[in-house]
């Protein structure tokens, strides 16, 4: 029996692991090309939320989650607007969509608060996989969007070091200035990055929504998610495929406390243990910040900086 | 000549003109109202009417003013916290979690304390203890930011989960010092009467949600433009704020500004949470939990752009939207209070684009054919 629930416990790690790599990957593009997106949490609040909503109304999942993509372009070309258009302050504006995607997610979202999911993501069938001992359940138990998370994850670590554009978007971020005096279009880059981020964390959120949660409720739906997403970027040291392992750490971490809650493991009230995963990935940034740590970490260098072509 | 068309040219101003301070937030909470009533329009509520009965219930009215200045009073403190740490570039989005710190160590000071001291004596302590628990909860992301350079967003952030987590822990986790010992319900232990202030009635014979604690919080923020204005340490964080390498060549010490700077900001957040337990709380509150005066000091401080004084009258506004809202929610045509929260958002997007044209001419131009 409890051999069984640690089990789950592994299975929703990875489960869990899906949003965060989705939306890990959104900001580690949108990083990598030197703007910095905080508004992940906000995100994947609108992400979920129209997702929902369009299959509320249609019943079609593939809808929906093309939907809830284009709020994240929407969204995310906002930020691109007001930070690489108008150079406005990157942190501050990624706060207000924080605030922005939170207070409209939440109107939008007040009709249908409590209902029951209209559509959700099954686990995909794969036959005699899934009847392996543990990495049955734990490996070959998601659904088809958590595989495609995966080769996500690798098709963006090979667009970023071993193709073309790939160079360029790096280049954007470290050194935005011999990408302008070779030719290429800082802003269009950053634009485009950070469109495509945008898409991948509503898209997560959308994802959270069918995959995971078993109703509309903007306090509890992401609980923090997005920020967590933030800091496995710093933990993955920007790239793609790094994301992966931190993701089902931090995935872990999240699950545990309702683990042991199921265990009726009661030796720290569940308050306390509900703390943990934030307190861990606290200790996990401290760690990433000692000196030697830093060497090897490289964020881009121009991160948070807007370019202006005279101003060099 | 030929025309071939137009083109937008931006040239940096050296000076920004007085009418641009006060047209850009102007025109960013109207575009804002803008948005808002798209939104409402949508959901079928008419915002013309809807915008009325906000300014009636928010501002107008006796009781909407006077639940928005007792509103305003906390989210002065955070306002004042976020500018205070934005205007060094520091960007602590924690004061969330430091204001439930203030109300604990507020909480705190007022059931141990408080009995044995005349009020005079236990309000200011219990706004030092709450201060003290603020200043507290952000010493470990200052310290991190100062000696290691930890990005002091994500660690100030994943702290407020933390805190909430804490009240609760508390409130409904525990059955611990915090809690009311004499029932069964779930709420906080009261403190001493002489910690608490009575509302003000401003006059009249009705009784108002307005605290004298708001003329503390603004006499904060007098003293805050006064002293970063006139003292040594307010021309450092300046300098250090243009150009932090100017400031380590003229000796000042980068790990002192930061950790200082944090833990003010931290204090003075925390200074709002003991003021709910001065005013209308009286104990540690989970209710506090659910109005997000933290996240809302953000906006305040950016739409004020760090001007402490100007933090005040942001923090009056937003505080109005909020209680204007509070009341539509409850009206015969109910208007989810979120309405407030996306209009708080979309009036920092707007100011934030506004600054391009505070801080450059914009102008269009013809291009024109070269005439040979």
């Amino acid at each position: 029996m409890n051999s069984n629930i640690w089990l789950l416990t592994f299975a929703d790690a990875i489960s869990i692991a899906t949003t965060l790599i989705l939306a890990s990957l959104g900001a580690i593009i949108t990083e990598r090309s030197g703007v910095i997106n905080l508004g992940v949490e906000g995100m994947l609040l609108m992400g979920a939320v129209t997702g929902f909503v369009v299959a509320d109304s249609t019943g079609n999942l593939w809808l929906a989650l093309l939907i809830a993509v284009l709020v994240g372009v929407v969204l995310s070309s906002i930020h691109a607007a007001l930070t690489v258009g108008l150079r406005a302050n990157q942190i501050v504006s990624g706060l207000a969509m924080v605030i922005f995607g939170t207070g409209l997610s939440q109107f939008i979202g007040k009709p249908i608060e409590g209902d029951p999911l209209p559509v959700v993501i099954r686990p995909l069938e794969l036959g005699w996989l899934s009847d392996l001992p543990f990495v049955g359940p734990v490996v070959f138990g998601h659904d088809l969007f958590t595989y495609l998370t995966w080769a996500a994850a690798g098709g963006a670590s090979f667009y970023m070091h071993r193709t073309r554009p790939g160079l360029l978007l790096r280049a954007t971020g470290d050194a935005p200035a011999t990408v302008d005096a070779q030719g290429g279009s800082v802003a269009r880059i950053r634009w485009v990055h950070t469109m495509v981020g945008g898409a991948l964390m509503t898209f997560a959120g959308a994802w959270y929504m069918f995959a995971r949660a078993a109703a509309w409720n903007q306090a509890a739906t992401t609980n923090g998610i997005g920020w967590i997403a933030l800091a496995l970027v710093v933990f993955a040291s920007w790239r793609p495929l790094r994301a992966i392992g931190g993701a089902v750490l931090f995935g872990f971490s999240l699950q545990v406390p309702f683990t042991l809650q199921a265990l009726q493991i009661r030796t720290l009230p569940p308050t306390i243990v509900a703390m943990f995963p934030y307190l861990i990935t606290l200790a996990v940034l401290v760690l990433l910040s000692t000196p030697r740590a830093r060497r090897l970490l490289g964020a881009p260098k121009m991160l948070g900086q807007p370019f202006v072509r005279d101003e060099r | 000549m030929i025309v071939l068309g137009r083109r937008i040219q931006m040239e940096q101003r050296m000076a920004v003109p007085k009418s641009a301070v006060v047209i850009v937030p102007v025109v960013s909470v109207i575009a804002a109202l803008v948005v808002g009533g798209v939104f409402l329009a949508l959901t079928g509520h008419p915002p013309v009417r809807t915008y009325l009965d906000l300014l009636d219930n928010g501002y107008t009215s006796f009781y909407g003013i006077t639940d928005t200045l007792g509103l305003a009073t906390p989210l002065i403190c955070t306002g004042l916290a976020a500018a205070f740490a934005f205007r060094m570039n520091l960007y602590s989005i924690g004061q969330e979690g430091q204001m439930y710190l203030g109300m604990i160590g507020g909480a705190w000071a007022g059931i141990v304390l408080a009995d044995s001291l005349p009020p005079l004596i236990a309000v200011p302590s219990v706004l030092l203890f709450g201060a003290l628990a603020g200043a507290a909860w952000i010493a470990v992301p200052a310290f991190l930011r100062a000696r290691l350079g930890t990005s002091e967003i994500v660690s100030t952030l994943l702290l407020n989960y933390v805190a909430l987590n804490l009240v609760n822990y508390f409130i409904f986790g525990s059955q611990g010092f915090f809690r009311d010992p004499t029932t069964s319900f779930p709420q906080g232990r009261a403190v001493a009467d002489s910690a608490r202030l009575s509302p003000l009635s401003f006059f009249t014979e009705k009784s108002t949600n307005t605290y004298p604690t708001f003329f503390v919080a603004v006499l904060l923020a007098v003293m805050l433009f006064w002293f970063m204005r006139v003292s040594n340490y307010g021309y450092e964080t300046a300098v250090y704020a243009d150009s932090p390498n100017t400031a380590r060549y003229a000796g000042m010490s980068s790990a002192w500004l930061q950790s200082s700077v944090l833990l003010v900001s931290g204090a003075l957040a925390g200074v709002g949470g003991a003021m709910y337990v001065v005013g209308p709380a009286g104990k540690v509150d989970p209710g506090l939990l659910q109005v997000g005066l933290g996240y809302a000091g953000i906006v305040v401080a950016a739409l004020a752009r760090y001007n402490f004084l100007a933090v005040v009258l942001a923090a009056v506004l937003f505080a109005g939207l909020r209680t204007g809202g509070n009341a539509l929610q409850v009206s015969n045509d109910p208007v989810p209070i979120a309405i407030a929260v996306v209009l708080q958002g979309a009036v920092l997007l707007f100011a934030l684009g506004g600054e391009l044209f505070r801080r450059n001419k914009v102008t269009l131009v013809r291009v024109q054919k070269a005439t040979t």
